[in-house]
């Protein structure tokens, strides 16, 4: 894996590659041409500011939005191009955690989590399915949650119940977007033993957006950074720890730029308002 | 000026384009699930709640309609001395536009928001993303399921406002003005035909399908946020309104052609 960013990228580079990828949304550039693949049976992790475009990314990679320039391969058959029919059997081989869950709300813990298994396989051993939907809720934490509806779970609950739906059909590439936020240290921390876990059991295809840098460090083989729109680093964890570029360093730190630091400023101008704080005694 | 009418015209017509081509993959997507058995079952579940909790409302609005119509058409009809005919008048008119019209009406209000803001909600919170990340195609589990209850319930729905409207129109004749039980439903019966009455559950199909397919179209393409689905309830109401309408004057205009061609008009009076 080479430390420059490669441009001339190659269809047969990995399971999913992303040939030179332009995405705007009316005036606004979100992505400014992105080359990159993505290895089989290794753990890809992008990081990135707030705002960067990861998850715009993440949703080319199953053509869930459309490159507005650029190619997306999966397998070496590029698929930017094919119609959502056409699709549907690429799709089926992924597992995708959406940031926000998605869960269908109008459906119980259970049924979302057999409704990938529903649409695509005529289920006929309820008892099996049964035994499925328990080990898989097990598995993120959430055993005994089967008829709960998603509005009574907790964000962290419905995320993980999402990445319980996400793994129902045992598919052999998952994206996950931003898996560990939103949970407690220890959820996180099982989270990424699931990921390792699944890769080195099932040889399954990640790729993980997060800003938790402890989780990249831990699940990573390859890491990515996007800025604005650009990837700015590539590499193995070490070579990221490394990187001598500011901005990286200021990102796995997690440090404030001066820059920053001088909007804050600004910003701190007092405003009166209608009530003092004594009034509130 | 040019400018904004020509960005405009065009937004129109790819609006206009966007919408036919989701109403033919929901033709497609239709005509396949009728061959599918298994998924029957969630036609059926869209049927419940479209149709049944939507029975009260449509007996409401009909038992209304045929009630005002016997309070403002008897006086006019007594000062001429045919207030024994005012069943026709409220019947043919209940049976063959109000019943059907104002029905449908209360549904693009009732049905159609609710389509609206759950399909808007499920965009909105990427739902929909989701049915397409799991390769299924979001029209065939999300719309046509909608679109088929609509389509087989509005007729139903509209044969409940006729009968309440009827009912109505008796009460008031009959109970409270006094007229004459007999001759109100011998009139009426010699009025209204079964083609009167066919016509208004016919148009109910239309109907139906037109509201589910405007307010799905909205859900689907609603803008962000809670008022993007907001917006996008408005629209989808305004939209079915106003083809209810339309479609309505349309038929009136086959409908009577059809009519002349195989019978001759009557006189109601
Ligand atoms: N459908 C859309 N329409 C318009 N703009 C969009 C759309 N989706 C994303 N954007 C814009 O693209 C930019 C990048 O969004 P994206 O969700 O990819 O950020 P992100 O890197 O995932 O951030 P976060 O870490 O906060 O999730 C944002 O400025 C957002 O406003
Ligand atoms: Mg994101």
């Amino acid at each position: 894996m080479g430390n420059v960013v490669d441009n001339e990228i190659s269809p047969d580079d990995g399971v999913i590659v992303v040939k030179d990828l332009f995405k705007t949304f009316g005036k606004l550039r979100v992505l400014k041409g992105i080359s990159l693949s993505v290895e089989a049976g290794k753990t890809t992790v992008i990081i990135g500011p707030s705002g960067c475009g990861k998850t715009v990314l993440m949703n080319h990679m199953i053509v869930l939005d459309r490159p507005t320039r650029g190619e997306i391969y999966f397998r070496s058959e590029r698929i930017d191009e094919l119609n959502e029919k056409e699709l549907a059997p690429i799709r089926v081989q992924y597992g995708f955690l959406f940031q926000g869950g998605a869960l269908f709300d109008s459906l119980d813990v259970f049924e979302n989590i057999i409704f990938p298994i529903r649409q695509h396989r005529k289920i006929t051993d309820w008892k099996a399915i049964d035994e499925l939907v328990k080990t898989k809720l097990a598995m993120v934490g959430m055993e005994g949650f089967q008829n709960h509806y998603p509005a009574s779970l907790s964000g962290g609950q419905q995320k993980r119940v999402a990445l319980a739906r996400a793994i129902a059909l045992d598919p052999h590439i998952i994206l996950y977007d931003e898996p560990t936020t939103g949970l407690d240290p220890i959820r996180s921390d099982v989270i990424n033993e699931l990921i390792l876990k699944l890769k080195r059991e099932l040889k399954v295809t990640s790729v993980v957006v997060t800003h938790d840098m402890k989780s990249a460090y831990k699940i990573a083989d390859h890491i990515i950074m996007l800025h604005e729109g650009k990837i700015i680093a590539e590499g193995d964890t070490d070579y990221i720890r490394n990187h001598p570029h500011d901005v990286v360093q200021q990102f796995i730190h997690g440090r404030v730029s001066e820059a920053d630091l001088a909007a804050l400023r600004l910003g701190g101008t007092k405003f009166k308002t209608q009530y003092a704080p004594e009034d509130f005694k | 000026m040019l400018h904004t009418t020509g960005a405009k015209t065009v937004d129109v017509i790819a609006n206009a384009g966007r919408f036919s081509r989701f109403v033919g993959r929901t033709c497609v997507g239709s005509m396949i699930t009728c061959l599918q058995p298994k998924t029957y079952s969630l036609v059926w579940t869209q049927m419940n709640a479209i149709g049944v909790r939507s029975v009260p409302v449509v007996m409401v609005t009909g038992a209304f309609v045929g009630m005002v119509l016997a309070v403002n058409a008897y006086d006019q009809l007594a000062g001429m001395g045919l207030e024994e005919r005012l069943g026709v008048l409220i019947n043919i008119a209940v049976v063959k536009e109000l019943g059907p019209v104002l029905a449908a009406i209360m549904l693009a209000g009732r049905v159609g928001g609710a389509l609206t803001a759950e399909l808007g909600t499920m965009n909105v919170t990427q739902q929909i993303s989701a049915v397409r990340s799991m390769g299924t195609d979001p029209i065939k589990y999300l719309v046509v399921p909608r679109v088929l209850a609509c389509l087989l319930l509005t007729p139903f729905l509209i044969i409940y406002a006729d009968l309440m409207g009827i009912l109505g129109g008796y009460f008031v004749s009959v109970i409270q003005l006094d007229i004459n039980s007999a001759a109100y439903w011998q009139y009426s019966a010699n009025g209204v035909e079964l083609w009167d009455l066919s016509v208004g559950v016919v148009k109910g199909f239309f109907f139906g399908v037109v509201i589910a397919l405007i307010s799905c179209y909205k859900g689907f393409n609603c803008r962000e946020g809670a008022q993007g689905v907001g917006e996008a309830c408005t629209e989808a109401f305004v939209g079915s309104f106003i083809s209810i309408l339309a479609l309505n004057f349309i038929f009136a205009l086959i409908t009577k052609a059809i009519y002349a061609t195989f019978w001759t008009t009557q006189s109601l009076l």
